[in-house]
């Protein structure tokens, strides 16, 4: 194998790395874990709750995995992970549909298996599942308002649900970013298992670059410059972000990635 | 704590109902004719959930059989289920319209728990057997996003109306299509915002034509236990239990001459 045979196919995955990191760094996607947080923070914050958390559902494992949580009592879930029709928040994520539940310490067994894991039984909880267009990514949950005899009602139902709905617009971000570094990944990975002499990175990296047209006035980066201002207007607007940036994805895809450099998950 | 309710149950809440009057045109049909005393007998509902404890006190052993769907790799299949429910949420459902209609006979589809990618197909494979097994109320507390099912579920609709059997489907708590909750053959049900069973709202603006108990229910839960819930999701069954009243009472009625009698008896909204 020669140095330029081996080089050669990776220049179109390189190039649709470029693309897409480009592509995230002009929209700048919140950073996942901590936009996350920060939802859960307000969460706890608005409802006066002891806990919020979100588990997101791991596609390969097929388990919905505690990612993020805020309040007193919210810590011991991080981690946990459950079945994705396990318990209230399995029902949520696998049935779509949001409820809340109170007086669960009047029965006993609910949730002692996910309680001995986390050290917390709520008295009273309301889960929501993180929605968009989609699909589902996972659920929230917000655990026990304070204050005596306070449960959770429909307007908590919707008020969790337009909080969902910004955490699944930021997961969707932040899974672009995540794509595009399991693609990297990818081109790294093959490029370690050549020989080193056999192969110079720089020329590859070059190569795929200079393909971009990092000018501005090109239509793709205006846009995406036009969108990234539109998405610090308000909320709604996300929606129309995450649409262009998934035209954008789909854009680098179609002119990258050969069948022989397909991003593999890990 | 104010804002607005989830959307698809502002219609139901005490400073919109106004919106909710109308001219009734059935001013004859009251609920004395409309449920007699129809109990549910002879009626079979079907439960399409997370399956239902069939020793439940709550579910009064109407359970008649249990299935749940199975993925075999891209086909889903039907197989005998234990009257078990991991969730409590099915036991839930089949408790309120065990209540409703004592004497009516329960089926448990389970179609949540499997693999999670294949829950459009398990969701319409159940629903199809429910549709061709007898039941003539189909109570779905749950939906599908999947555009890509669009099309099976708007035949499963389509089909279950031909076939006389009344779905009743909560819609989702927030304004997003889900299916087979917005067809039009189907019953869709909201949460309204009292504490009453025996309140239930007609809306003359569809999608979600009703509007029933979801509030605070005290539902059945898993290992016979009991637990007070909030969501759309209960608030179907409460419907559910009165279209088996009213079948039981008029076994010739249709499904969409069910949707009038519900409609003609409903609350005034005022």
């Amino acid at each position: 194998m020669t140095g330029a045979g081996a080089a050669d196919p990776l220049i179109p995955t390189l190039r649709a790395v470029a693309l897409r990191v480009e592509a995230a760094r002009r929209l700048s996607p919140p950073a996942g874990s901590a936009v996350l947080h920060s939802i859960v923070e307000a969460t706890v914050a608005l409802f006066d709750a002891e806990a919020a958390s979100i588990a997101l559902h791991d596609v390969a494992a097929d388990r919905l995995v505690f990612t993020v949580a805020a309040g007193d009592q919210g810590q011991g879930v991080v981690g946990l992970t459950i079945g994705p029709a396990e318990g209230v928040a399995g029902y949520v994520f696998s049935s779509g549909q949001p409820l809340a539940l109170s007086d669960v310490e009047r029965d006993a067994r609910f949730g002692r298996t996910t309680a001995e894991r986390t050290g917390y039984v709520p008295r009273s909880l309301v889960a929501v599942p993180l929605l968009d267009d989609e699909g589902i990514l996972g659920v929230l949950e917000v655990l026990d308002k304070r204050g005596a005899g306070a449960s959770f009602d429909l307007r908590d139902i919707e008020l969790a649900s337009v909080f969902a709905r910004q955490a699944a617009v930021a997961i969707r971000s932040s899974r672009v970013e995540r794509d595009t570094a399991t693609l990297l990944g990818t081109v790294l990975d093959a490029v370690n298992r050549a020989p080193p002499d056999d192969l110079d990175v720089e020329p590859i990296v070059a190569a795929a670059v200079a393909a971009l047209d990092g000018d501005g006035a090109e239509p793709l980066w205006a846009l995406a410059d036009q969108v990234a201002r539109i998405r610090a207007i308000e909320p709604a607007q996300l929606d129309l972000v995450r649409d262009l940036l998934a035209v954008l994805v789909t854009r680098a895809e179609r002119g990258g990635a050969s069948s022989r450099a397909r991003p593999r998950p890990r | 704590m104010s804002g607005p309710l989830p959307a698809w149950s502002e219609p139901f809440a005490a400073d919109h109902r106004a919106t909710l009057d109308r001219t009734a045109p059935f001013a004859a049909v009251d609920r004395g004719w409309a449920f007699g005393a129809g109990d549910g007998a002879g009626v079979v509902v079907a439960v399409v959930d997370s399956g239902v404890e069939g020793g439940h006190p709550a579910v009064g052993g109407a359970l008649r059989e249990s299935v749940r769907v199975e993925l075999d790799g891209d086909d889903a299949v039907i197989i005998a289920d234990d009257p078990t429910d991991a969730v409590g949420h099915g036991t839930a459902c089949a408790g309120i319209v065990h209540a409703l209609a004592p004497a009516a006979t329960l089926l448990s589809v389970r179609v949540l728990g499997t693999d999670n990618r294949g829950k459009g197909l398990a969701f319409a494979t159940g629903l199809d057997w429910a549709i061709n097994n007898g039941a003539s109320v189909i109570n779905l507390s749950l939906s599908s996003r999947s555009e890509s099912m669009y099309a099976t579920f708007h035949d499963l609709a389509d089909r279950a109306y031909f076939a006389n059997a009344l779905l009743v489907c909560a819609a989702n708590n927030v304004a997003v299509a889900s299916y087979p909750s917005l067809f039009a053959a189907v019953v869709s049900v909201a949460a309204h915002d009292v504490r009453d069973p025996d309140i239930w709202f007609y809306n003359p603006h569809p999608p979600v034509e009703f509007g029933a108990y979801g509030l605070d229910v005290d539902v059945a839960w898993k290992d016979g236990g009991r637990i007070v819930a909030t969501g759309n999701s209960f608030a179907a069954p409460h419907i559910a239990g009165l279209a088996a009243r009213i079948r039981a009472a008029h076994p010739g009625a249709s499904p969409f001459e069910i949707k009038t009698i519900l409609a003609a008896t409903a609350s005034p909204p005022a």
